[in-house]
């Protein structure tokens, strides 16, 4: 989304200049429930006042600075709680922010060029969003709690019904009706004389794809094969 | 054109080099997009959201790693992999890439090698030339989606198997660049392919 100097980030860094570098990491911060001033804070010194393991944190970070995780092997079991944390307030950030605010530009839209097209792509748009939040709510109910339950020592191990490789298999991408929406507001639609209300959309829509893409890496290369290799522990 | 753009990753430690092949490939074909990685160390931390479809990598880089050079090969059979040859190398290596390019290839040569194994389905055609619109077929494909039938149902009126619906459904997604059923109706519709009554 943002142009950034493709940092790599190291515990020793300073907070505020990964920051200033890389402006989404504002949003990062806000999913891991951050809530510092920043000062002088590096990374390390900022986990641990927010109770984030810095492995955790700064193998997240480096994929929104768009780097594959190197830092996979070092994460336990007991980080599983924090990732899980972190894409739920991803999840409040879809469900009460980004995709509200979607809505909203879309109706900005049709509100004043009062077209047809634009009045089915709040239809397409809305059926899409039931889609989205039935398949977070999912994740909410279901797959959270058990990936919770697995970092717990003391619990033992959960039954067969639900697994770690079960999820994995039926993991469902929610981006695609997303880039249908920008090709349709990009290539296929004819709206004119709209350009600031087009624009506003168009860029809440990569933002919202960008964070979606970050999440399911995030749910298939950290949280699955941490969930795997703790169920094996268990057994 | 709606298709994806196409995204290559260089490997080429020679900043002439480097510099050299990007300016033939950008003066050659739009829609390109360019990733320059120093080695392949670097290319297994590249960014995961982004999907290389051809990796141009100097055929020296391979020597002595022959064994991680197969484990990508392995692990991303999407990639297209063309070897650029600036010295002598042996037979082995060269016959581990899809393509070769050659210190002395021409500029036009250059570029129809790494379009042709960009998107190998449209060897050589042109972004125009997929810019021409919907077949009668795929029109009347397209208008029994947005009437909401299924693949079966749409097989059965237009007298063509089911698979031929889904070849259909397949380059509709493709010149369109639109996955979803309800995503294909709103592209109909204002297209005027269908009317709203």
């Amino acid at each position: 989304m943002y142009l950034t100097s493709r940092k790599y980030i190291e515990p020793d860094h300073k907070v505020a200049e990964l920051v200033l570098e890389n402006p989404s990491f504002l949003l990062v911060l806000e999913h891991f429930g951050v809530d510092e001033v920043f000062k002088d804070k590096t990374v390390e010194e900022l986990c641990r006042l927010s109770d984030i393991s810095v492995p955790v944190f700064t193998a997240i970070c480096n994929l929104y600075n768009g780097f594959n995780f190197t830092a996979q092997n070092s994460l336990k079991r007991s980080d599983i709680p924090v990732v899980i944390r972190f894409l739920s307030n991803s999840h409040r950030y879809y469900v009460n922010e980004k995709y509200p605010e979607i809505l909203n530009f879309i109706r900005n839209l049709s509100a004043e060029g009062n077209k047809k097209e634009i009045e089915l792509i709040e239809v397409f748009f809305n059926e899409y969003f039931i889609e989205v939040r039935e398949h977070l709510e999912y994740e909410e109910e279901v797959v959270f709690p058990y990936f919770n339950s697995l970092a717990d020592t003391q619990r033992p191990v959960p039954g067969k019904e639900f697994s770690a490789s079960y999820y994995l298999d039926h993991h469902s991408d929610i981006e695609s009706k997303l880039a249908d929406l920008k090709n349709l507001l990009l290539n296929h639609l004819h709206i004119k004389n709209l350009n600031s209300a087009k624009r506003k959309l168009l860029f809440a829509l990569f933002e919202l794809e960008y964070d979606l893409t970050a999440h399911s890496v995030i749910e298939e290369q950290i949280l699955i094969p941490l969930g795997i290799s703790a169920e094996t522990e268990k057994q | 054109m709606i298709k994806e753009r196409i995204n290559i990753g260089i490997i080429e430690s020679s900043d002439i080099l480097y510099e050299g092949l990007l300016n033939i490939l950008l003066r050659k074909q739009a829609g390109l997009k360019f990733y320059r990685l120093g080695d392949l160390d670097e290319f297994s931390r590249f960014n995961p959201l982004i999907s290389l479809n051809v990796v141009l990598m100097n055929t020296l880089q391979v020597h002595n790693r022959m064994k991680l050079f197969r484990s990508f090969r392995k692990h991303k059979p999407g990639i297209k992999w063309i070897g650029v040859l600036h010295s002598l190398s042996d037979s082995d290596t060269i016959s581990e890439f899809d393509d070769i390019l050659r210190i002395d290839d021409r500029a036009d040569d250059i570029c129809r090698k790494v379009c042709s194994l960009a998107s190998p389905e449209n060897p050589g055609k042109s972004r125009n030339a997929e810019h021409s619109g919907l077949s009668e077929r795929e029109t009347e494909v397209l208008r029994a989606l947005s009437e909401g039938l299924s693949n079966k149902e749409i097989a059965d009126r237009l007298n063509i198997s089911i698979h031929t619906v889904i070849s259909h459904r397949k380059s509709l997604t493709q010149k369109t660049g639109i996955k979803s059923q309800s995503g294909l109706t709103i592209f109909a519709i204002s297209n005027n392919i269908i009317r709203l009554d």
